[in-house]
């Protein structure tokens, strides 16, 4: 046991404890402790084990060996139900709210006020909203939750979070889902739960928000500790090293040049969609990355899913390689060479019960099929197998689930279909969320790749410095409209914000 | 020993059948002779071919209700033609059209009108029962010639062709779950519709298809069951769909769909005939019978989901 455990704030703390899953070693040994009011951020590579050991405190797995103390008991967490009533809760890596239920509803489940055998409407809302007060976190309480944006929606599962008396609440990766002004108020909201003596364990990929808002930093590298430290001691290049015991490197590839006179791919002329998007216009070349920036909801995933072919547009027309390209269904897209990792990989993505290997290769399945002996296993596995070694995917098997690969590891599998296609239009939707900086390189890799071989990649991206870094050109659109494109060096962080935030 | 229990774990609805099967046959005179076991196959058949569609329309995320009516019309369908035209090859394929069709009508109402599947097939359930007493003139129908009996009833290699016809539809419909391109959509629709839509798969197309398969399904296990018993008659009874569910559900497929197999319908289909030919022949009480056929479902189910749970 490290000194510090000793001090009197521990408030829970991990001794040598291990957790498996079948052969994979998420946890092994580990020896950390979390102190009130103290952030304590965990960073490591994907299926590092950061969210295993989050999950082991809130109780939705059990360890296998060694201890967790609460308090300096010896505490065995062996249900969310237990943890909640230690007062350990988790706002989780997916958000788990009842969408069709109001906002008061689902901060107060489980912990209606009642009279007798019934629930008082009343004084559950008046209980809500003296929470609400309490931590100056204001949202419509009878609202139904399914209309909130991310960022409120977060809040809700915070605030359903704080109306149990959490002592520690756990944040598993909850910027990834949001645009950086959101990210920039839980931050402070994270600081004023610090502060006002609850515990919290931040899991996140992104360095720089765990070096601005963290107190102490611990390393996992596959499912081992390589560190904890004080957050003043750790500098981005030290965590990135110890995270995937290499030298950091470049984030980004060096940017490929297009050809002046490379053709013209796709061309979009004054695309709208009622309360989506309006007047569209732009083109690609082959070759070419052409980033979309702006806020959430500001219509770029609309406008995405026209262009693929799953809504239609009202109006406005797509020209595919000089034809017009009418939109009928994705899969008529897909034949045409398009391909998209689309923004939420479980809602959208992945069939999470089925395999590896059915879900890379699903909108594929045609070429490995013939009709006297259906599906040839062999030639769809061995392609697949090729797609997740580029893609490196780190699985136990392609006949395992992908609800159990790491969240890291999901978002690969996205790209491990997209890359089976060879496609000449990959649309790829905030593609890098919930992945490590390693993953990211390879996944950054992989689409300029593909810009190499004359390929177009529409690039829609929250996260400003991934367009400055992989776009050649970008749109930024705000409520539904493209109000600036920005070309080479012109494309920095502050024309990008100013133009999303710049009111019409 | 690891493996042993991993397999055990994935096949527990089997080795629960195989374990009933070895008591039975120990302990009850009369279960482990030829007669008495393919009398069991025999009888199971008309549920087998239903069920197997069955298992498919669930995994799709669906539910179909309609399986009785269908039940219950096609072979009176097929005996109106049977009566005009004298040729029982006409008639059996009249009969799996009009299965085939109010498939169809199913899938229509379902995929494009967006109804949810157990209330439209609840509501189409009435009309194809009313089609029943309109098509029968409200009163039993019988082959005129003697082909129509053999349908069922003739013997290959001692086993009647009833067994036969739901082999053969047990396996084909396991290749079209497991082996095909539309057998992944199935999986793929019921797991997630939309990450499904979004890698180009045709959900409605998808789902419309298990329907009318099921239809044409029910259609061939009515028609069966009325050359079994060289007659048929219109009724408003659904006891024969709340069989074919139990043997899916017992069998562990997930009525939220998204999981499921065609092996796992099959072998619960013979736990419940095991059960009720073993309490037959032990002369058990039928009111008895019931009560602890309930109570063996519920333990048989709770032992299945439990061994199909998540890593512990
Ligand atoms: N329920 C489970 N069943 C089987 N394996 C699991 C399960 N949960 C996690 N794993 C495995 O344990 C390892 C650690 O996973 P974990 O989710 O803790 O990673 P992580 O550090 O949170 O990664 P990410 O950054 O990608 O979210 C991975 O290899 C993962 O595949
Ligand atoms: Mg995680």
């Amino acid at each position: 046991m490290e000194k510090h455990n000793n001090n009197a704030k521990a408030f829970i703390s991990f001794d040598k404890v291990s957790k498996s899953f079948g052969a994979t070693k998420a946890l092994i040994n580990c020896s950390v402790s979390f102190e009130v009011g103290k952030i304590h951020a965990l960073v490591g590579e994907n299926g590092a084990g950061k969210s295993t050991l989050g999950k082991l405190i809130l109780g939705v797995h059990k360890h296998d060996s060694g201890s967790i103390k609460i308090d300096g008991k010896e505490s065995f967490l062996s249900s969310p139900r237990e943890s909640v009533k230690q007062g350990l809760v988790g706002i989780s890596q997916e958000l788990s709210l009842l969408p069709d239920r109001s906002v008061v509803d689902n901060i107060a489940i489980g912990r209606e006020t009642t009279i007798g055998p019934f629930v008082s409407n009343k004084q559950t809302l008046e209980k809500v909203e003296a929470v609400m007060e309490k931590y100056d976190l204001y949202i419509e309480p009878s609202r139904v939750v399914g209309s909130l944006s991310v960022a409120d929606q977060q809040k809700v599962e915070i605030l359903r979070a704080l109306n149990t008396n959490a002592r520690l609440i756990v944040f598993d990766e909850p910027t990834a889902r949001l645009a950086s002004h959101e990210a920039d108020q839980l931050h402070n909201l994270v600081h004023s739960l610090a502060k006002s003596g609850t515990a919290v364990v931040y899991i996140s990929h992104f360095l720089e928000e765990v070096l601005k808002i963290s107190d102490t930093i611990t390393l996992l590298r596959n499912g081992e500790k390589v560190r904890t430290e004080p957050t003043s001691k750790e500098t981005k290049k030290s965590l990135i090293e110890g995270m995937t015991g290499r030298d950091a490197g470049n984030l980004f590839p060096k940017k490929p040049k297009i050809n002046e006179k490379s053709e013209v791919l796709l061309k979009v002329k004054s695309l709208s969609r009622a309360n989506e998007f309006k007047d569209v216009s732009f083109e690609i070349k082959k070759g070419e990355i052409l980033g979309i920036a702006g806020l959430v909801g500001s219509g770029r995933s609309e406008l995405a899913h026209a262009i693929y072919g799953n809504r239609m547009p009202d109006s406005g027309s797509i020209e595919l390689n000089g034809k017009e390209f009418i939109t009928k269904n994705v899969a008529h897209s897909i034949k045409n060479g398009m391909a998209m990792v689309p923004e939420s990989r479980r809602d959208q993505g992945l069939i999470l019960e089925r395999s590896l290997l059915e879900n890379t290769s699903l909108p594929y399945l045609e070429q490995f099929t013939s009709w006297i002996y259906g599906l040839n296993k062999n030639d769809e596995y061995s392609e697949v197998d090729d797609s997740c070694k580029t893609t490196m995917i780190k699985h136990g098997g392609l006949e395992k689930e992908v609800q159990y690969l790491s969240g890291g590891n999901q978002q690969k599998v996205l790209f491990a279909r997209a890359a089976m296609n060879k496609p000449k239009l990959l649309i790829a939707d905030e593609p890098t969320r919930g992945v490590d900086i390693g993953a990211k390189q390879v996944i950054y890799e992989l689409i300029s790749q593909l810009s190499k071989v004359g390929e177009a990649v529409l690039l829609i991206s929250s996260e400003v410095e991934e367009i400055i870094g992989m776009a050649h050109r970008t749109l930024v659109m705000s409520r539904g409209k493209v109000v600036a494109e920005l070309k080479g060096n012109q494309i920095t962080k502050s024309a990008i914000m100013e133009a999303a935030f710049e009111q019409d | 020993m690891n493996n042993a229990l991993e397999y055990s774990k994935k096949h527990g609805i089997a080795i629960i059948t195989i374990l009933l099967f070895i008591v039975l046959a120990l302990t009850t005179d009369g279960f482990f002779t030829e007669r008495n076991l393919r009398n069991i196959l025999d009888q199971q058949s008309t549920i087998l071919i239903a069920a197997s569609f069955m298992t498919i329309v669930i995994i799709s995320g669906n539910f179909d209700i309609s399986v009785s009516s269908i039940f219950v019309v096609s072979p009176l369908f097929a005996l109106y033609v049977e009566n005009a035209t004298g040729n029982i090859f006409l008639a059996v394929i009249a009969g799996i059209l009009i299965g085939l069709a109010m498939g169809a009508f199913n899938a229509i109402v379902v995929t494009y009108f967006k109804v949810n599947s157990f209330i439209a097939t609840l509501a189409t359930s009435f009309m194809f029962f009313g089609l029943g007493y309109l098509i029968s003139d409200r009163s039993l129908m019988r082959p005129m010639g003697d082909a129509y009996q053999q349908i069922a009833r003739t013997k290959f290699f001692d086993i009647t062709s009833a067994t036969w016809l739901a082999i053969g539809v047990v396996i084909i419909a396991s290749i079209i779950l497991t082996r095909t391109r539309f057998g992944r959509n199935v999986f793929a629709t019921g797991g997630n519709q939309e990450a499904a839509r979004l890698a180009g798969v045709s959900v409605s197309r998808v789902q419309a298809a298990t329907f009318i398969l099921l239809g044409g399904a029910s259609a061939l296990a009515g028609i069966v069951s009325s050359s079994r018993s060289i007659s048929a008659q219109p009724s408003d009874d659904f006891s024969f769909v709340f069989a074919v569910l139990t043997a899916v559900i017992v069998g562990g497929t997930s009525i939220a769909g998204g999981k499921g197999a065609i092996w796992r319908t099959v072998a619960a289909a013979f736990f419940l005939a095991f059960m009720s030919n073993g309490f037959n022949l032990n002369q058990i009480d039928p009111l008895w019978q019931r009560i602890i056929l309930g109570l063996v479902i519920v333990i048989a189910v709770a032992i299945d989901s439990w061994s199909q749970r998540k890593n512990a």
